[in-house]
């Protein structure tokens, strides 16, 4: 038979994947309260709870106060543990199988994978805008205003999306639903603790300090720190952005190869 | 027993719908396909019989690309599933055993989804899904979110979604399992018609009264090997005439494994 090669469109199935995430999200509102609801609630616990802490004499957020030490901290926790929602949700389409019809489908089959992104992506972006909505009234200010606010947001996203497709890869390689339930959160939480989100490096034990010093945790709630109060922002944006086209890029082109093949 | 590599007339000078030769395929240990060689003719309907185990759903897998052989060739009009996927795909509609759809949207948003992503435009994927639900009863239930439905109603949607993009060639596997029996005999009926239409399908059963009653000719799959190939008529002689299919089944499976 000959037939004209088949053409893919990679681009419009992405968005049509990311446009069923999207609709799935607005018939089931429910879904909504993780990703949404439960970081605004963290936000509030936390800053009334540690807000008012002193906070010790490392130079890390020298001339603020914890509460402003901490807000960036919660945001970038609030990204990672938010991204691991991203390789869950291709687990539950694999295993309703809903994942075989699209692989038997005449369609670009990473579109499942960059649409699921998309659809994330502004998923994260909605709740780095709550959160910052309500961390302003909690006391976080921010020196450049709503540029600077739209800067943290960008920023909080980027790095949301390279865990996002960190959790996508290694959800795929689990290929188990409840076992990556169980196993995808253990790793963010830990980077989220071996950090500077919630005290500055200096001040943690003595054998996370160098891991923290590399950890992407680290140079996220810098950056925004930096954004917020005019701190140096050159090192730390530079360490970000490194971490982000690693983490997007590596596990990435590892995620699509394995959603792409036939085992 | 019919030669299955010869032609059934006037189907001479259009490729094979399947053509399956020496497929092996082994999940670490155990053994799915242990060379299989199978055709199906276009335009005809072809049972794939066999106990749970033989390797079955295997060899759907494999022709719907969703699966690699370890070794052996398959093509499917004439395209091998291996290396020439996207050919294969943009030809084939898949019923799984496990409805693939999404539960947490309605029947009318599952159709629409499958059917622009197999490439259709909005307005032609919208007739298409309103022309299906149509045929197969779901018109009323189409806007209502997925998870209401029943079983019977499930399966219909997922023959539905395969059906979006028209393919020539339909695979099921075990569509009518689980299902109560005016539920199949209604999906049986929606068969029917597909082959009038000239849809060549290729189906995984373990209901033999189905594969008698509907089948052009029947493949019978065990521990990973076709060990016997007819129509049912056929079958029956050669377990001794008198019996049922089943009773074929049940003889040549137990010959296969005293083999």
């Amino acid at each position: 038979m000959t037939a004209a090669a088949v053409r893919y469109r990679p681009t419009r199935d992405s968005a049509l994947v990311a446009g069923r995430n999207l609709r799935v999200l607005r018939k089931n509102p429910g879904r909504m309260i993780y990703p949404l609801v439960q970081p605004l609630v963290l936000l509030v616990m936390f800053v009334s709870v540690f807000g008012n802490l002193a906070l010790s004499g490392h130079g890390a957020g020298a001339g603020g106060t914890y509460r402003e030490f901490l807000i960036p901290g919660i945001i970038i926790q609030n990204a990672a543990l938010t991204a691991p929602t991203t390789g869950l949700a291709l687990l539950r389409d694999t295993s309703s199988g809903l994942a075989d019809r699209f692989r038997s489908l005449p369609m670009a089959r990473a579109a499942v994978l960059a649409g699921r992104l998309s659809s994330d992506a502004i998923v994260f972006a909605v709740q780095a805008v709550l959160l910052l909505a309500l961390a302003v009234p909690l006391g976080f200010q921010v020196r450049p205003g709503l540029a600077g606010l739209a800067a943290i947001a960008a920023v909080t996203v980027a790095f949301a999306v390279g865990v996002a497709v960190l959790s996508a890869w290694l959800a795929l390689l689990i290929n188990d639903q409840e076992t990556a339930e169980r196993v995808l959160y253990f790793p963010a939480i830990a980077l989220a603790f071996v950090s500077s989100a919630f005290a500055p490096v200096g001040d943690l034990a003595g054998w996370m300090q160098p891991v923290a010093r590399v950890n992407p945790v680290t140079a996220a709630a810098s950056v925004i720190r930096s954004i917020a109060g005019g701190g140096p922002l050159a090192w730390p944006l530079f360490e970000l952005g490194w971490w982000t086209a690693a983490l997007i890029l590596i596990p990435g082109a590892l995620a699509a190869r394995r959603w792409n093949a036939a085992r | 027993m019919t030669d299955p590599t010869a032609p059934l007339p006037g189907a001479a000078e259009a490729p094979r719908a399947i053509q399956v030769t020496a497929v092996r395929k082994a999940f670490g240990q155990v053994t799915a396909l242990a060379g299989v060689d199978l055709t199906v003719e276009t335009g005809t309907l072809t049972a794939l019989l066999g106990p749970n185990g033989a390797g079955k759903t295997t060899l759907v897998r494999i022709i719907a690309t969703l699966t690699r052989p370890d070794a052996g060739r398959v093509l499917v009009f004439g395209f091998d599933v291996t290396t020439q996927g996207r050919e294969v795909r943009a030809r084939i509609g898949l019923t799984g055993q496990y409805a693939g759809l999404d539960d947490a949207l309605s029947g009318h948003d599952n159709l629409m989804l499958i059917g622009r992503l197999a490439g259709l435009g909005r307005g032609p994927a919208a007739g298409r899904a309103a022309e299906l639900t149509g045929a197969l009863g779901l018109t009323d239930a189409a806007g209502r979110m997925l998870r209401t439905y029943s079983g019977g109603m499930r399966r219909r949607l997922d023959l539905a979604a395969s059906l979006m993009h028209k393919p020539e060639l339909l695979v099921l596997d075990e569509p009518t399992t689980g299902l109560d029996p005016g539920s199949r005999q209604q999906l049986w009926a929606i068969l029917t018609e597909l082959k009038a239409a000239g849809t060549t399908m290729l189906l995984t059963t373990q209901y033999l009264e189905e594969a008698d009653r509907f089948a052009d000719l029947v493949h019978v799959l065990h521990h990973g090997k076709v060990i016997a190939t007819g129509t049912p008529g056929e079958l029956k002689s050669m377990a001794g005439g008198e019996g049922t299919l089943d009773d074929a089944f049940l003889a040549l499976t137990r010959e296969g494994t005293a083999a």
